[in-house]
């Protein structure tokens, strides 16, 4: 991919601007050092190593409320600094990733819970606040944020906002944007303002105006910067109750998640497919586990939580389900405990192998397609051929650890899914050439999604390289991306957000 | 315990103008490699200052940095020194905590900075506050230069041998600054008609000298280790968690295979409690809890006998959390006290934040197994306030044994 020329924006010098940005946070609160600046050019896996210096922000700011948020930005906006929010750098598109260097705006340090709220079930935080520590607070009330990604011990309420973050337990409770009722932003010019669902910071529903907090879904640090927000919380279920069924085929297992889908059973958490290609990655340790009887190819899993009635019911449902389907209940001893730290060694850098079986030290990356029941098989299929084309090429490079698909939208169990082909990438060993046909991967990848009928990012963003050409030129083709270019030309007339991300220089 | 990762090549020093060893930064890029950071929420550094810079992932992806030179030594002087080694890190580490067993590899961030501080300690780059450091180190020092009845005044009176077959080690914090701990300990045994000794001259441990000079604490942990061989022991007792670690994880790794079994002073304690040889005849009518000292829950995965200890305390009301939990509470003061030293209002907040916890369980008293412990919810008790009294494990147990410390 050709480097962006950011020339035409005449960026100002960060360098010039220290003092007045220490004078704005504290002088203990800038940090200048360059290994300081290098831990927080990368987000998650692949980076590109060989290229890491370009990426390296210029000087790194940790505000700590609302107005230095707003002062530093209106520093940036006079002096036309780019500015790069971070917040749990755990995101998988690089929404935190410099483009052009810059001011790293690092979120971490607004971490206060502002206030729990039990009658009206909501909570206020600050952006740095991760969801476990935030459940911690309001299990004390019997109150629970259900917001729960593979990063729920890591990620931020900011980085969840700005990326459009995607929930395992969605199907149940809901995503993000569908458990945010207000925020306030901090614009590029350092306007502060709230957006919310109604007229109020709590308030849940509203048709009145333009649906403007769902802009700040997503924009990847394009648009501004949440400075807070109120969440919306449920009560913490009764029970849970976790289970996986083994099946001989990938076709039983895709037929079974359909009937699971449409059985109506409202105390869901999520159903999730684990596919024939991950059993046999998860298999290659398999004598540290319980063994995994040979006749199993694919495995379902359901959860469910509610009240012991509902649970209980829920259960009995979808036992019979997964058994008229050709299931078979591999038991709570393995739901409990072995499957999920098996399932929890997925993105282990040892895990990877070359072709001769031995280990190779890779980082782990996932894609997350959105894509319709219809189109599942074709689509897994098809990622498994991208990506063992590429394996058997670059022996040692790259490594396919299978695929898992999970129910997608919010609060319902059928017709789209989050479709992820796990990737692992020796990213020590990257070199140019490789990048690049790590990047044609990823087209090909794009490619089939949108040629499907689906999505190329479910939840993580499409702003990678690789992901936006085929975003640009094909899933948002029909007009959707002129009408981005124009928003952010508004909302930053400088392009000092993020400037490249999303292509959006293109906007001026 | 099993170890499961020594890493060899941490031997070699990190240079300044000199390229970092292919299995450093092999070692630093596993942990960069997660990027999901599970390390992060927990480390109490982080907690109270919200920087990733000093958490595992901060301090790995640094010394990667450096290796492919996007970083400079001289600047890193500051990066090492916010790490307590409590170990949180390492076991929270998915490398570790997924891995570890399977592939005998670990995390090892503890063993990570002390050998960074000591790279850069070599070429005269020294943290912020390390003149303060130095004088412990120096004092330490003396004191091993300095005459035998000094190093066992704190055993006056007690009238202990000066070898046999069960011994108990006492280092150099707890004979000079927090006394009543090891008299309290040599108390207990001698109540329960333990015999042993103490060493005429025990050598210098201090934590803060190993991760300065490594080769002058390896020198005392060998004497150390002869000269308890020469006094006949088959059991050494350590009073001082610290040191309990250095004796379990370091001390073979430096003097082979130890010739004596080394256990903990709670663990022999329970043991002589479990065996009736401990007659407790008064009650200890408060509602208490325990702060697990970092070494000896995160760093030698001990904590089931304290927790038994509390449990046969007569008239003792007890509500303890689950050690798993503890791994994300320190005092403050860190495995070496260079951490308290250098950042001193870091270690109080970590402090008080540890103390608030123990307060909403209901607690008037929070029990501790370690001095170091000891001193630092003394000192941050005091400035802060908070009502609740720290007091050590044993002087409860000698309490109740109607024993005056």
């Amino acid at each position: 991919m050709s480097k962006i020329d950011f020339s035409k924006f005449h960026y100002g010098n960060v360098a010039d601007h220290i003092e007045e940005l220490e004078d704005i946070v504290g002088k203990e609160n800038v940090m200048t050092g360059m290994h300081d600046r290098a831990i927080r050019a990368a987000s998650c896996a692949p980076f590109p190593m060989q290229r890491w210096e370009d990426h390296i922000p210029d000087v790194v700011v940790l505000p700590g409320d609302t107005d230095e948020v707003s002062e530093v930005m209106k520093l940036a906006n006079k002096y036309r600094l780019p500015v790069v929010p971070r917040g749990a750098g755990c995101g998988l598109a690089d929404g935190a990733f410099p483009l052009n260097k810059g001011i790293c705006l690092d979120m971490k340090r607004m971490a206060e819970i502002l206030e729990v709220d039990d009658i009206n079930r909501t909570v206020t935080v600050q952006p740095g606040v991760n969801m476990q520590e935030l459940n911690k607070v309001l299990a004390k009330v019997g109150m629970y944020y259900p917001d729960d990604p593979a990063s729920y011990g890591t990620a931020v309420i900011g980085g969840r906002i700005g990326t459009n973050g995607w929930s395992v337990a969605g199907a149940g409770s809901g995503h993000p944007a569908n458990l945010v009722c207000s925020m306030e932003v901090v614009l590029p010019d350092g306007q502060i303002v709230r957006v919310g669902k109604g007229g109020s910071k709590k308030c849940r529903n509203s048709s009145a105006g333009y649906r403007m907090l769902e802009l700040f879904f997503g924009h990847q640090g394009t648009l501004g910067v949440v400075t807070e927000a109120v969440l919306d919380c449920a009560p913490k279920p009764e029970v849970e109750f976790p289970s996986y069924f083994g099946f001989s085929s990938y076709d039983a297992a895709y037929k079974a998640l359909f009937q699971l889908g449409i059985s109506g059973i409202k105390s869901v958490v999520n159903y999730i497919m684990f596919d024939d290609e991950k059993i046999d990655f998860l298999r290659r340790d398999d004598d540290a586990f319980i063994p995994l009887p040979e006749t199993v190819k694919c495995v379902v899993m359901a959860t469910f939580a509610g009240t012991e009635g509902e649970v209980l019911a829920a259960r009995k449902k979808s036992l019979s389900i997964m058994k008229a389907a050709g299931g078979h209940y591999l038991g709570e001893e393995q739901a409990w405990g072995d499957w999920a730290t098996r399932h929890d060694r997925y993105h282990l850098a040892v895990h990877c192998r070359n072709k001769a079986g031995q280990v190779v030290t890779m980082s782990w990356h996932c894609e997350d397609n959105c894509m319709i029941h219809s189109e599942l098989p074709e689509f897994t299929h098809g990622l498994h051929k991208i990506v063992k084309k590429y394996v058997e090429k670059y022996d040692g490079i790259f490594d396919d650890a299978g695929c898992f698909i999970y129910t997608g939208g919010p609060y319902r169990t059928w017709g789209d899914y989050l479709a992820e082909v796990d990737v692992f990438i020796n990213e020590l060993a990257m070199t140019p050439e490789l990048w690049e046909r790590w990047l044609d991967m990823k087209r090909e990848i794009a490619e089939l999604a949108v040629e499907l009928g689906g999505s190329i990012s479910i939840c993580h963003g499409a702003c990678r390289e690789g992901d936006i050409d085929v975003l640009i030129d094909k899933e948002l083709a029909d007009g959707q991306f002129d009408l981005m270019k124009r928003i952010k030309k508004m909302f930053d007339p400088n392009n000092i957000m993020n400037p490249g991300k999303y292509n959006l220089h293109l906007a001026y | 315990m099993e170890i499961l990762s020594y890493k060899d090549f941490y031997e070699e020093p990190v240079k300044k103008d000199a390229p970092v060893s292919e299995e450093l930064t092999k070692d630093c890029y596993n942990v960069f490699a997660c990027r999901h950071k599970f390390c992060r929420e927990w480390c109490p550094d982080y907690v109270e200052e919200r920087n990733e810079s000093y958490t595992s992932y901060g301090v790995h992806t640094s010394t990667l940095a450096l290796a492919c030179g996007n970083a400079s030594l001289p600047e890193m002087k500051n990066e090492f020194i916010h790490c307590l080694e409590c170990g949180q890190c390492e076991l929270k580490c998915p490398n570790t905590m997924f891995g570890g067993d399977f592939y005998h590899y670990a995390t090892t961030t503890v063993d990570l900075v002390r050998k960074m501080r000591r790279d850069l300690h070599a070429q005269g780059i020294d943290y912020d506050g390390f003149d303060e450091v130095q004088q412990v180190i120096d004092e330490h020092l003396a004191h091993d230069a300095g005459p035998d009845e000094e190093l066992t005044s704190w055993a006056a009176g007690l009238d202990l041998p000066l070898a046999g077959e069960t011994m108990m080690f006492v280092d150099y914090y707890n004979a000079f600054q927090t006394r009543e701990v090891p008299i309290a300990a040599a108390k207990i045994l001698k109540a329960a008609g333990v015999e042993f000794g103490i060493l005429k001259h025990p050598h210098v441990t201090t934590g803060e000298l190993y991760e300065t000079d490594e080769d002058k604490w390896v020198e005392a942990a060998k004497k150390n280790v002869a000269d308890l061989k020469a006094a006949g022991a088959k059991t050494v007792i350590l009073v001082n968690p610290h040191e309990y670690s250095y004796f379990i994880k370091e001390y073979p790794r430096y003097c082979g295979t130890l010739p004596f079994e080394v256990v903990y002073i709670t663990d022999y304690v329970n043991d002589l409690i479990k065996a009736d040889k401990i007659a407790f005849v008064k009650p200890y009518n408060k509602n208490v809890t325990y702060h697990d000292p970092c070494s000896l829950n995160k760093l030698c995965g001990n904590y089931q006998a304290p927790r038994e200890i509390i449990a046969a305390l007569p008239g003792t009301h007890a509500d303890v959390e689950k050690p798993i939990l503890q791994w994300k509470y320190c005092c403050g003061n860190g495995v070496s006290g260079a951490f308290r030293k250098a950042l001193p209002d870091v270690a109080y907040k970590i402090g008080v934040r540890r103390l608030r916890h123990a307060n909403d369980v209901g607690a008037e008293v929070l029990l501790l197994a370690c001095p170091h412990c000891k001193d630092m919810f003394a000192e941050t008790k005091t400035k802060s306030g908070i009502n609740i009294e720290p007091v050590h494990i044993l002087e409860v147990v000698a309490y109740c044994m109607g024993i005056e410390v």
